[in-house]
């Protein structure tokens, strides 16, 4: 079932990593509740877990040796490109290409850095008490992610909404956890699914709804090539799943055009 | 489109320095780079890449770019998979992700199969589009396709652009197949570009193909690598524009393009 070639395979065919495996494992277990969301609220506290005891003085030393790793990391990813240019028949040293593999990785480093963002380090000041029952809804916010399956954007729009349970959150922050969820390597049903846990677990609210409507570039540019297509998912917990009536309202407020 | 317009456009190419042969994607100069290769890129290999010998090769290469050679063939898709395969799943553990994961798997080759197909304008050739199509005519009014949708790749962060394409041109005896310009476009446009090359060298093939008494073309399109990342700007759009021949030189000929662009 594995179709890459092995590490040891891609030794023979010229191509040389030059990292060692075991540099990665700290960034791949930060990694792991990526792809099963259910563990969000696991790993939120693993993170926490593990960001206590750098605030011991030690954070100096491990911002250093993360920093190395990235510096490290952003350098393999310069090669890869620079691979993948001249593969695809083009001149690497021509004028417009010279800087490319740089300005790629570290576009691409851009568009992943949800990964090194928590949902706990940006909410943690900005829930406040308040006696407020209503739907709170932010809607329109533009979402930018990359399909995990053929690397190129996907972008749209989410609409998020919440009824709160004494504790509403800065408005913002909705919007940030939508930004650390979609700079990601992800599946628009995955990306929904974890905004509506992340805010649920937070604010732990009376209810959740996020709508997440994108058009794909794997099915405009390429495949299919259907220009005007739009995916939208939608996650609906709490009251947004039991009540009808909760559900129309938020989806009359937020998908009339 | 007169033979001397065509000198005086190639003449200005010469002072373009620096870029030498990059208004063409380069490839002219440095497609010798490849190790496997037919004949194609062996005669190539004499040239030099570097700006002198670039801005030589302008003049001639604008003259012949619809004639050029293939740099890439489909067994050299195949051949460069599995290197490209293995590139996308370094970076796939560079940026800390796990490429064993389920939903990854596969993804190194889907990525190198989708980059070989967003680039695949390297593989072919204007005059293979074109030769049937070009018809004796006589029209002399302008002749305009709109609303091409157009997709290409930023050539300095590999992330797309896409947006719409508008072609005219005034025949001079001789018209193209319509769809024939659209093709013309998904040529150039599927390589690594930049947006000014890009129309540039749609507006140099139709004149090189049908020497019309004027061609304009206006791409306006949205760069992913200004919205998703950089200054993040959503609703920004480029605008270039090419005109050649009648149509830069008068400006009422000019005026209904753009005009009949817009409603």
């Amino acid at each position: 079932m594995v179709i890459l070639t092995p590490l040891s395979q891609q030794f023979t065919t010229g191509f040389v990593p030059l990292y060692p495996a075991a540099s990665f494992t700290d960034s791949r277990t930060r990694m792991e509740y990526h792809h099963t969301s259910e563990m969000n609220g696991v790993v939120a506290d693993y993170h926490s877990m593990c960001n206590e005891p750098e605030r011991n003085g030690l954070c100096r030393e491990e911002k250093h040796s993360e920093d190395a790793a990235d510096s490290n990391n952003l350098c393999h990813i310069e090669k890869a490109y620079s691979t993948i240019l001249s593969e695809l028949g083009e001149d690497v040293d021509r004028e417009g290409l010279l800087r490319t593999p740089l300005r790629a990785a570290k576009a691409m480093q851009f568009l992943t850095k949800g990964y090194k963002e928590t949902t706990q380090d940006i909410l943690n000041d900005a829930i406040f008490d308040e006696n407020h029952e209503e739907m709170v809804i932010v809607k329109d916010i533009d979402l930018f992610s990359l399909c995990e399956h053929h690397l190129v954007p996907f972008y749209g729009k989410a609409h998020i909404a919440y009824l709160p349970n004494k504790k509403v959150v800065g408005l913002s922050k909705l919007a940030r956890i939508v930004e650390i969820y979609s700079r990601r390597l992800q599946v628009q049903e995955r990306l929904t699914k974890q905004i509506a846990s992340a805010i649920s677990e937070a604010l732990e609210p009376a209810g959740v709804a996020v709508v997440i409507e994108a058009a794909h570039l794997c099915m405009v540019m390429r495949g299919v090539q259907k220009m005007n297509a739009s995916t939208v998912t939608s996650v609906m917990l709490g009251r947004f799943h039991d009540d009808p009536e909760v559900r129309k309202e938020f989806l009359a407020l937020t998908m009339k055009k | 489109m007169e033979h001397s317009k065509q000198t005086q456009y190639s003449s200005n190419e010469k002072k373009d320095t620096g870029d030498g042969g990059s208004v063409l994607n380069g490839h002219f100069d440095g497609m010798v780079k490849r190790p496997a290769g037919g004949t194609a890129r062996a005669a190539a290999a004499p040239q030099a890449p570097g700006a002198e010998s670039g801005s030589h090769r302008a003049a001639t290469s604008v003259m012949e770019s619809w004639k050029e050679e293939r740099t890439r063939s489909v067994e050299d898709n195949e051949m460069s998979l599995p290197s490209l395969a293995a590139a996308y799943t370094t970076i796939l553990r560079g940026l800390g992700e796990d490429p064993q994961r389920q939903g990854l798997l596969k993804t190194p080759w889907r990525a190198a199969t989708a980059m070989q197909f967003f680039t695949k304008g390297y593989q072919e050739k204007i005059i293979d589009v074109l030769n049937d199509a070009i018809f004796d005519e006589d029209h002399d009014e302008m002749v305009i396709v709109k609303d091409i949708d157009m997709f290409s790749m930023c050539e300095h962060h590999l992330v797309p652009i896409f947006g719409r394409v508008h072609i005219g041109y005034l025949p001079n005896k001789r018209v193209l197949g319509l769809s024939k310009l659209a093709r013309i476009v998904e040529i150039y446009s599927r390589r690594l570009q930049v947006q000014e090359r890009l129309t540039k060298q749609i507006a140099v093939a139709i004149t090189e193909a049908l020497q019309p008494t004027g061609v304009g073309v206006v791409i306006e399109a949205t760069h992913m690598c200004m919205v998703m990342r950089g200054v993040q700007k959503m609703n920004s759009k480029t605008v270039t524009s090419t005109m050649l021949g009648v149509f830069r030189e008068d400006p009422k000929t000019r005026d209904e393009f753009l005009t009949l662009i817009r409603s």
